[in-house]
């Protein structure tokens, strides 16, 4: 630089002045330059030592971040562990409740199965009873009685089967009993562990109580650093006291579990009461089971019984079919005669209808010439009596007499035919009014037979009453009629209802129940052969000069009791009375 | 008025009964006026031409040709203007049910003809003595059914 200045001498004094100057100027600068870079250099050496330490203090609250971050994840995990054993023992006290109700109701239903197979048994003995009165259907009641052997074989198997499913059952139960004892344990030693856990817990807040207050002196040099662990710390203090509220809550829990524990004792107790009486039902229904056995055994051998009772049934059921078959050919035979006999009576009954109506038709029309002659002669008795001889008059009268005979003919005939033509009108009757009237119609001859008629304890007959009157009125006039002379006429008239068979009379029905009405009379009777011929038309045992009549009033009689369905017969011998029986249904 | 006859109309196909009846007719004591026809055709044809002036009653034989009596006395007793007169049914045979069946059907009386002569004019004086008493003052009044049959009363005579 001197070299530049040269040129100018006088200026290079001043120059060197001034470079002197200078350069004094530059080493003061240098010098504090110098300084000034030791102090650089002092405070780089102090930053970088201070940084260093604030990398390091960095590096121990980022590995006390992460020491408090795992220990919170490890906070948490426990806690979500003591939420899921009490969820789990929840779970477990649910379902031993439930194990509980299944076991009522397996009591329950082995009640029920006792009480059907008590009402089983009774079926058992009624179906036996049963047994006997099916005889008759021995065939379907064996097959019957088989299958139901069958079936209680089968019950009984069921049965054996049930009761080692009971024993099963009970097994199972004293194995869960003993587990729930073995889950009490458990609990208990769980209640421990957890109770250490939150010991354990309790040391590390106090550690990190600790902690905090290194971290606090440490805070005075980092204050971002601190305010943050004093934030930290806060929060650390908050989970402390949530630890502690949760550990009271486990104290609590602890306390209900020893409860829960004692509860299951006496359940276990109770279980273990209900097993020992499972086990007398059950040996109760092994000798339920043994009686079964017995009965079976029993009904096999009726069975073998009915099978051989079968067998003589089939054979006797052959026999009748046999002797049916045979009773068939017979039956079509019968019923081919019966069929031929019906087409007899049916053209008798015509024929017998047809002479009826004849016999009526012809009476009928034989009056009015009869009756005209009738009054020919009384005019003539009245108004010639003096023009005629005494022969005349005499010969006139029997004519008269004669005529009056063929009148009464006549009006026996019609009564007779009329029997059978009229309509039939039954109505119940008391007999004694019927007699009653008769007789008093009958009472002039009554008067002078000097006739006792003792009618009494007569039943009350269903009857077509106008012709039952006839047949009383013949019958009775009939007794007075041939009555003994110069012996006061008796007639007793009795009656009473009986089955067909107590009566001897072939006529009858055994089964059907009939009035039997006597007529006794103590006249002269008659042989008795004619105990049949009395009853036919026109038949006369005396002359009618003796005993006046026409020989129609019995056989009017024996019509009256034949459209009654009944029968009559007499008995006599000659002075001895008569008996009338006759027979109509009751 | 009390000495006008009665007037009697007689209707019998049978000429010995006809007879009979006007004989005992004229034995009684009680003055009459007999009219006879022979069937029932005959009978109708008398009513309607005489219905203005009708006898006092009509003895009525049941067995008659062309027309026998039931069916004359339907006749009447369907007709207005024949319904009043009194039918004495006069009848040999004596049927209940015929006899039930003849009162029910309108008849005034039913007699059987007797067989005996006496017994006739008995029965007939009856009849004409009922009817005698009863004519001046009609309508008759019809007799019960216990009443229907005459029967000869013998305690009137003798």
């Amino acid at each position: 630089m001197s070299t530049l200045e040269s040129p100018v001498p006088h200026d290079l004094a001043q120059a060197c002045v001034e470079l002197a100057v200078e350069k004094e100027k530059n080493d003061k600068l240098v010098k504090a330059l110098h300084i000034a870079n030791k102090e650089i250099a002092f405070q780089i050496e102090e930053k970088g030592k201070r940084a260093e330490e604030l990398s390091i203090a960095n590096k121990e609250l980022a590995f006390q971040k992460e020491e408090k971050g795992k220990r919170a994840e490890e906070l948490s995990i426990a806690n979500k562990e003591l939420v899921f054993q009490d969820e789990e023992k929840g779970k477990r006290a649910e379902e031993l409740s439930i194990a509980n109700k299944e076991l009522v109701f397996q009591d329950a239903e082995k009640g029920k199965r006792a009480e059907e197979l008590l009402i089983a048994n009774k079926e058992l003995v009624f179906q036996d009873k049963e047994k006997g009165k099916r005889a008759e259907e021995l065939i379907i009641a064996n097959e019957e009685l088989v299958f139901q052997d069958e079936e209680k074989l089968k019950r009984a198997e069921e049965l054996i089967i049930a009761n080692k499913e009971l024993v099963f059952q009970n097994e199972e139960k004293e194995k869960r009993a003993a587990e729930l004892s073995l889950a009490n344990i458990e609990l208990l030693s769980q209640n421990e562990e957890k109770e250490k856990r939150a010991e354990e817990l309790v040391i590390a807040n106090k550690e990190l109580v600790f902690q905090d207050e290194e971290k606090e002196k440490r805070a005075a040099e980092l204050i971002i650093a601190n305010k943050e662990l004093v934030f930290q710390n806060e929060e650390k203090e908050k989970r402390a006291a949530e630890l502690g509220i949760a550990n009271k809550e486990l104290a609590f829990q602890n306390e209900e579990k020893e409860k829960r524990a004692a509860e299951l004792g006496i359940a276990n107790k109770e279980l273990a009461f209900q097993n020992e009486e499972k086990e007398k039902r059950a040996a109760e229904l092994g000798i339920a089971n043994k009686e079964l056995a017995f009965q079976n055994e029993e009904k096999e051998k009726r069975a073998a019984e009915l099978g051989i009772a079968n067998k003589e049934l089939a054979f006797q059921n052959k026999e009748k079919e046999k002797r049916a078959a045979e009773l068939g050919i017979a039956n079509k035979e019968l019923a081919f005669q019966n069929e031929e006999k019906e087409k007899r009576a049916a053209e008798l009954i015509s024929a017998n209808k047809e002479l009826l109506a004849f016999t009526y038709i012809s009476s009928h029309d034989l009056q009015e010439p009869l009756r005209k002659i009738q009054t020919f002669v009384t005019i003539i008795l009245e108004n010639e009596m003096e023009n005629l001889s005494e022969n005349g008059k005499h010969n006139f009268q029997r004519m008269q007499l004669a005529a009056g005979r063929m009148q009464q003919l006549i009006d026996d005939l019609l009564a007779f035919s009329r029997i059978s033509t009229t309509e039939l009108k039954f109505e119940t009757t008391e007999l004694q009014i019927i007699i009653e009237e008769v007789k008093t119609e009958l009472r002039d001859t009554i008067l002078e037979k000097q006739a006792n008629i003792n009618a009494t304890d007569l039943c009350p007959v269903n009857i077509i009453a106008f012709q039952f009157r006839q047949l009383m009125y013949n019958l009775i006039s009939n007794a007075l009629k041939f009555s003994n002379p110069g012996i006061p006429s008796q007639i007793i008239i009795e009656s009473r209802i009986d089955k067909g068979s107590q009566f001897n009379n072939a006529n009858l029905s055994p089964e059907k129940n009939y009035c039997h009405i006597m007529v006794n009379d103590n006249g002269i009777g008659f042989e008795p052969h004619f105990n049949e011929r009395i009853f036919e038309v026109f038949q006369k045992l005396h002359g009618k000069e003796v005993y006046a009549g026409t020989g129609i009033g019995l056989a009017i009689v024996k019509k009256i009791v034949e459209n009654h369905n009944g029968s009559i017969t007499a008995t006599s011998e000659l002075n001895k009375g008569a008996q009338f029986n006759i027979y109509i249904p009751a | 008025m009390k000495s006008r006859p009665l007037n009697i109309l007689l209707a019998d196909d049978d000429k010995d009964d006809r007879f009979f009846f006007k004989m005992a007719l004229d034995a009684l004591s009680t003055p009459t006026q007999l009219e006879t026809v022979a069937d029932g055709e005959k009978l109708m044809d008398f009513l309607v031409g005489n219905a203005h002036q009708l006898p006092d009653v009509l003895f009525l034989d049941l067995n008659m040709p062309r027309k026998n009596g039931f069916e004359c006395l339907s006749e009447i007793k369907r007709s207005k203007i024949l319904q009043q007169l009194p039918v004495i049914i006069f009848s040999t045979s004596f049927e209940q049910e015929v006899v039930n069946l003849l009162y029910v059907n309108g008849a005034q009386y039913f007699m059987r003809k007797p067989a005996e002569f006496s017994q006739l004019k008995k029965i007939i004086q009856q009849t004409v003595e009922l009817f005698s008493s009863n004519h001046i003052s009609m309508p008759i009044v019809s007799p019960t059914r216990e009443e229907f049959v005459l029967i000869v009363q013998n305690s009137l005579t003798d």
